[in-house]
């Protein structure tokens, strides 16, 4: 009987147990990479998704606004659609503060005893601020007299400030900068939670976009004045491309404030429009660090940027009305004005925004940006001239208007002399030029590659490249560029050798868990230091797993959503592959056809499989007519009378149909008359080069205006022909799948995760 | 008294003639010109999607560093190991894995090479691989020691990484049901 196992046999017996365990755990660790690249595949294809429909939103508002301006030019003055839409081109402001004073007045609104909410005295204390906080935590709002009290000691301030902030920092004060908020107070309060609340000892600059898509962007704005208000010399806002009006019609900004002060929303808006234009530019630390919202150009210049009058600039869409130079006469004779200047407008207006094209070469950007560019500087040569004998002549009209009849608004020496200076200083550079510089300043985004060209993703600022960036700091002697805009998937993002940063504050902007929140905080040294993090407990509940299932789950069905829109198109590009008519067509022509409609670069054949559920033959083609049917979004019962492709016309277009309702509807109170409900229909109709009968409009005014009244409720329309599914993705607010924690145990069971 | 004769010091080889050590075959060079293709052209639209995911150029030039090849061919389907990657890479230095790029033309035969690779691992290799550590052959093992090896051995895995992976998975005992452990990667 042998002893056993030899030594030397245990050895290799225990060796070989050593191999298989490291083969095991080789094994275990492949499949684990795997994993982790295949989900890394999924989120980047999901945020590809996210964000290829905010950004074609942003564009086709531009285009809109675009289309609407080329209507004002062009139609007569009595037309019906021009009336309809001439306010929002028109400036409609009184020169005069004193008057703004007035509209805005505040005093006569009583604040009743059964209200809840905070009160507030001037001046604001510290302690007010804090319970302004609090109440807002606790879903609170604040009366109506408040906000507008707030918001005229606001604009007295803002008044006050440069356009360029100068701030330093000291051994003893860190400075903290956030990005975009976007109406989401809950990542605001966990900023304040982690950073403390602003003070003297504890600055803070906020980099624009405080509004939209989030359900309290009022609330994010009074809690910024309030501290702005405090501490002036400590809380430095930047304005970004939200904070205007043309963008919050479509991104929910003007709703949520007509929804949540429905008498006094209307005075709320137009007195934030003037907030909006009074926000600096940028913000620069220890003459070393620039803060500013969306980036730079190759033509940008901080010294024009000083300059400018950047008030002039409600919108950051809307190229200046010589309004500098005809001040003297400026509008409460408005219709005068559109006549006379009508003919600069068009080509003002046309030039410098960039219009949506598929993007070319790099060469041939170049060449249409320079070709842009002289365009323009004749065209402003001309126009010059052109303002420069109309300003002559108009005053001469004004001062005999002026010596017969009673206007209300004399001239005052102030405006004369503005009228001479304005001349003066368009010797130097024009106002478009001011204007390229602020929309640039606010729409830019950074690019890898060098030079710079136009942004037709978004439609408006430029692509810059870190040559760009490594001349203008030179040029200006700065160090670092820290700029928001974009959304992160880690809250910030260093590019351009580091030189630039950006900064994202929104955490869960697509959906629960798509991504973290940042802020910076900068002592002496001017390194930036980045603290991140994620609001709501779900999300770190939430495996990454579960969250990348969730917000892939959401972007799929905002695609669905948008396929079926364009039914019809893509109908028809599916037939143009599919000559005999057989109903089927192969993988790849399906994925090019969708991309010849939708234009959103999305990678559709690695998305077929979550798209097209329904079988595919074995050699790999699709039913499109089956594809359809399983798209379908159901219509309301009340609209089955409603044809069809008009119903796919008014889903498709809804975001666009909503703000043109907005637009529309001038005193902001949420109803337009039916009158204005058909011109808008034929408004959209030209816009979209559709044909909509009158019958057909007809049916749904009809429909929809239930108590006869002769007016009717957009949000009630757009709700009725489900155009706004609460739950929608596009339509910011809070979802269905902002569960709470005992939902979660539902997920966890899900196989679909 | 004679010398005793005293024995050769030992060499250090054994007296034996041991076997020569096999030498570790000498991998050549990964040639990607050697590598024929045989994706169908439905395959290679597929890869042209993905590749496009992972190309972070801004003008799509259809480029992507070399860091992200490991990752595209695992998102692709593969499991390869750190190892099998470097190699088809042709051991690029580690600065290197940021900076140098790859086209989707180079691209292809290194995902050949990889597809082509025998022992991929299957779902029961996978829990064979497990049972290793299954000490009291019921169907779980200690979530402790997995862990523990999964940082140590092999490929070895950073303390993050390991800590995603076992996420949720272990039960009050801190034992994991392997089987369904390996249905739950397996089905991302």
């Amino acid at each position: 009987m042998g002893c056993g196992v030899t030594k030397s046999d245990q050895f290799h017996k225990q060796s070989g147990k050593a191999v298989t365990t490291i083969k095991a755990a080789v094994l275990i660790q492949r499949w684990y990479r795997q994993y982790v690249a295949r989900t890394e595949m999924r989120r980047r294809y999901t945020w590809h998704i996210f964000q290829s429909i905010e950004y074609s939103g942003e564009q086709a508002q531009i285009k809109l606004y675009n289309f609407l301006g080329y209507l004002m030019d062009n139609f007569t003055p009595s037309s019906n659609e021009r009336n309809l839409i001439s306010h929002i081109f028109r400036e409609n402001e009184v020169c005069r503060d004193a008057e703004w004073e007035r509209y805005f007045s505040y005093e006569n609104i009583e604040v009743p005893d059964i209200y809840s909410g905070p009160h507030l005295t001037f001046p604001l204390t510290v302690e007010q601020a804090f319970g302004l906080v609090e109440a807002f935590r606790n879903k609170k709002q604040l009366h109506s007299r408040y906000v507008l009290q707030l918001l005229l000691e606001t604009w007295k301030l803002l008044r006050m400030l440069p356009n360029i902030s100068r701030i330093s920092t000291c051994h003893s004060k860190e400075i903290t900068i956030c990005g975009d908020l976007h109406g989401q107070l809950e990542d605001l309060l966990l900023i304040f939670y982690k950073n403390g609340m602003p003070s003297l000892e504890n600055p803070y600059v906020f980099n624009g976009d405080f509004v939209d898509r989030g359900r309290d962007s009022i609330e994010i704005l009074l809690i910024l004045f309030s501290f702005l208000i405090l501490y002036p010399g400590d809380v430095h806002l930047n304005r970004g491309n939200h904070e205007d009006h043309i963008v919050n019609l479509r991104y929910g900004f003007t709703k949520e404030v007509l929804t949540k002060y429905k008498l006094h929303g209307k005075r709320i808006l137009k007195l934030l429009q003037k907030i909006f234009s009074w926000l600096p530019l940028a913000t620069v630390i220890d003459q070393k660090v620039l803060v500013l919202h969306g980036g730079i150009s190759d033509t940008t210049d901080l010294s024009i940027l000083t300059r400018l009058d950047r008030h002039t600039y409600i919108s950051a869409l809307r190229p200046p009305k010589k309004r500098h130079m005809s001040s003297a006469t400026a509008s409460i004779d408005s219709d005068m004005d559109d006549d006379i200047w009508s003919a600069n407008r068009m080509s003002q207006r046309r030039a410098s925004l960039t219009y949506p094209k598929p993007i070319g070469t790099k060469e041939c950007f170049h060449n249409r940006s320079l070709q842009d560019f002289s365009e323009r500087i004749r065209a402003n040569i001309e126009a010059l001239e052109m303002c420069k004998r109309q300003v002559h002549a108009h005053a001469q009209a004004q001062d005999q208007a002026q010596a017969q009849a009673q206007t209300n608004s004399p001239i005052s020496s102030s405006d004369v002399d503005s009228v001479s200076l304005s001349c003066e200083s368009i010797r130097s550079y024009t106002a478009k030029d001011e204007w390229r510089q602020i929309l640039d300043l606010l729409w830019s985004d950074p690019m890898t590659q060098d030079g710079c060209i136009p942004n037709e993703v978004r439609g408006g600022g430029c692509y810059w490249g870190p040559d760009i960036t490594e001349d203008f700091l030179l040029r200006h002697n700065l160090q670092l560029i820290i700029r928001s805009h974009e959304c992160k998937q880690d809250g910030y993002e260093f590019c351009h050798n580091r030189k630039v940063l950006t900064l994202f504050s929104a955490s869960n902007y697509y959906d629960v868990g798509s991504n973290r929140g940042a802020y910076v905080k900068m002592g002496p040294d001017l390194v930036p230091l980045v603290f991140q993090y994620q609001a709501s407990n779900m999300t770190r509940e939430l495996t990454v797993r579960q969250s990348v299932g969730r917000t892939e789950r959401s972007a799929l069905k905002v695609l669905r959503e948008q396929l079926f829109a364009h039914k019809s198109d893509l109908m028809s590009a599916f037939k143009k592959f599919d000559s005999d008519n057989t109903g089927f067509v192969p993988l790849n022509d399906w994925a090019s056809a969708v991309e010849s409609v939708m234009h959103l670069d999305l990678p559709w054949r690695m998305l077929r499989c979550q798209l097209v559920t329904c079988k595919t033959t074995s050699d790999g083609m699709i039913d499109y007519y089956e594809w359809f049917s399983e798209l379908a979004i159901k219509g309301h019962k009340d609209t089955d009378h409603i044809d069809q492709s008009l119903l796919e016309t008014l889903y498709r277009h809804r975001s666009t149909l909503e703000t043109i309702f907005r637009m529309v509807d001038t005193d902001n109170s949420g109803f337009i008359t039916i009158e204005d409900f058909r011109q808008t229909w034929k408004l959209l109709s030209v816009y979209l080069k559709m044909e909509i009968t009158d019958e057909a409009i007809s049916d749904i005014a009809v429909t929809i205006d239930s108590n006869q009244d002769g007016s009717i409720d957009i949000d009630e329309f757009m709700e009725a022909f489900r155009l706004t599914d609460k739950k929608s993705r596009l339509e910011r607010g809070r979802s269905m799948f902002m569960v709470t924690a005992t939902d979660l145990t539902k997920l966890e069971g899900d196989p679909n995760i | 008294m004679a010398p005793k004769k005293k024995e050769e010091p030992k060499p250090a080889a054994p007296a034996a003639p041991k076997p020569p050590e096999p030498e570790p075959p000498k991998v050549p060079e990964f040639d990607p010109t050697s590598v024929t293709l045989e994706f169908t052209p439905e395959q290679i639209e597929d890869f042209k999607d993905a590749f496009q995911l992972f190309d972070r150029t801004p003008t799509s030039e259809m480029k992507i560093t070399y860091a992200q090849c490991g990752d595209l061919i695992r998102a692709l389907g593969q499991n390869p190991t750190n190892a099998e990657i470097m190699h088809v890479l042709g051991k690029p230095k580690p600065e290197d894995m940021q900076t140098k790029m790859l086209d989707f033309d180079q691209f292809l035969p290194i995902h050949q090479h990889i597809c082509r690779a025998k022992d991929r691992g299957t779902f029961e290799d996978f829990v064979e691989g497990l049972r290793v550590f299954d000490k009291e052959g019921n169907g779980t093992v200690m979530g402790a020691e997995l862990r523990h090896v999964l940082a140590t051995l092999g490929e070895k895995m950073r303390e993050d990484e390991v800590e995603q992976l076992m996420q949720n998975q272990e039960d009050a005992n801190g034992c994991i049901n392997y089987e369904a452990f390996v249905k739950y990667l397996l089905s991302s």
